[in-house]
């Protein structure tokens, strides 16, 4: 028998704690985009993302992608602490609480709201030991340089950082197709870092992101 | 604030409002009492509503109590932000506040079977204790929410 009155007494569920409505406010008066918590945002000006890569570019040549990936890597330290902080308070249970499909859910949610493109997680390729990632609209993609290599570097290092602290093992990310290249969406597979060495080698014979992902799959397959 | 009356305020700063404008704003302040009142009778039998579901789903998916249980859960959310959505007679608020974020999480527990029987028990559990005229103002947010959640029972239903 189950009793409405305990369900209710029960946590209720709760909807998208990262609805743009109700995420995103300001502190008007004193000139501050917020979060729903009062954490500072800011928001960073398209010339001021192509500035970067053209600072870096200017300075640090082929090294300027080594360094955005650990920028990102700082990034995405920080951002797991902080989006963990955020949901447990608001959901009133921890990440390990959680399901997957809500932990998902929500960094689906928060990636899109924060204006980094529309995410999306493939669990395929899961037993093989690869998570892959796939994001439409990158803000980074679209600001970058053209050249003949994906360039999301930054995001790469939030996503290397953000899922080694979920999954408690070093993972390495490398992006297999971009926007800037022409793509339909910009593509990262997650894995250990020495099953991903090969990857490079395949880019620079310009192999698409599905044959990279079978390519790795029989690599597993012989190990 | 529903976004069409939002936009409206925003272009009323150059312009005063046209006639159809300010009708479709007292369309809205006028059917205000009425909307209040049905949320009130929702908030109010929110488990006069869902008993009798859970007691009847009980004895058909026998052995199913977990998953059960989450789908009243979830549905009890639904009524909860569908009630508000009403209030404001908002769409995108139901859709960006919670289907938006529910969709998914309901497809990968796979009991559509359960959701599909509650959405109709509950559909006709409310239109008992609503008015036609209340019942009118909520359905079209029921309807937005199983387009979403129960799509093959929201088909039939058309």
């Amino acid at each position: 028998m189950i009793a409405i009155g305990d369900l209710l007494t029960d946590q209720p569920v709760l909807g998208n704690y990262f609805a743009p409505d109700a995420y995103l406010t300001g502190d008007f008066e004193s000139g501050l985009i917020e979060n729903r918590r009062g954490d500072r945002l800011l928001a960073l000006p398209e010339t001021l993302i192509q500035g970067i890569y053209a600072g870096l570019d200017q300075e640090l040549g082929s090294a300027s992608g080594i360094v955005l990936f650990n920028c990102g890597r700082w990034w995405g330290k920080n951002f797991y602490a902080r989006f963990a902080e955020e949901i447990s308070e608001y959901y009133h249970k921890s990440l390990a609480e959680m399901e997957m499909v809500e932990l998902i859910q929500c960094l689906k949610q928060c990636w899109k709201t924060h204006g980094w493109g529309t995410f999306n997680l493939e669990l395929d390729y899961y037993q093989q030991g690869f998570l892959v990632v796939q994001n439409y609209n990158s803000p980074f993609a679209e600001a970058a340089p053209s050249g003949d290599r994906p360039v999301c570097f930054l995001e790469a290092g939030i996503l290397s950082a953000f899922f080694s602290q979920l999954t408690g093992k070093q993972l390495h990310c490398v992006q297999t197709s971009c926007e800037s290249l022409g793509a339909d969406c910009n593509y990262f597979i997650l894995g250990l870092a020495e099953r991903l060495k090969a990857v490079e080698g395949w880019l620079s014979e310009n192999q698409d992101h599905q044959t990279i992902i079978e390519r790795l799959k029989v690599s597993k397959a012989a190990h | 604030m529903n976004s069409n009356f939002q936009s409206l305020l925003y272009d009323a700063e150059e312009r005063y409002l046209k006639s159809g404008e300010i009708d479709a704003l007292k369309s809205y302040t006028t059917s205000l009492s009425q909307r209040l009142e049905t949320y009130e009778i929702l908030r109010d039998k929110e488990i006069a509503i869902f008993q009798p579901i859970a007691n009847q789903l009980s004895a058909s998916f026998q052995g199913q109590q977990p998953d059960l249980e989450r789908s009243l859960r979830n549905w009890l959310a639904v009524l909860r932000y569908c009630a508000i959505a009403m209030l404001q007679n908002n769409f995108e608020f139901l859709e960006r506040r919670l289907l938006e974020w529910l969709t998914d999480i309901v497809r990968v527990h796979q009991v559509q079977a359960i959701d599909s029987d509650l959405y109709n028990v509950l559909q006709k559990q409310i239109s008992s204790m609503l008015t036609a005229k209340q019942y009118s103002l909520l359905q079209p947010f029921l309807a937005q929410a199983a387009a979403r959640l129960v799509p093959d029972v929201a088909t039939l239903s058309k």
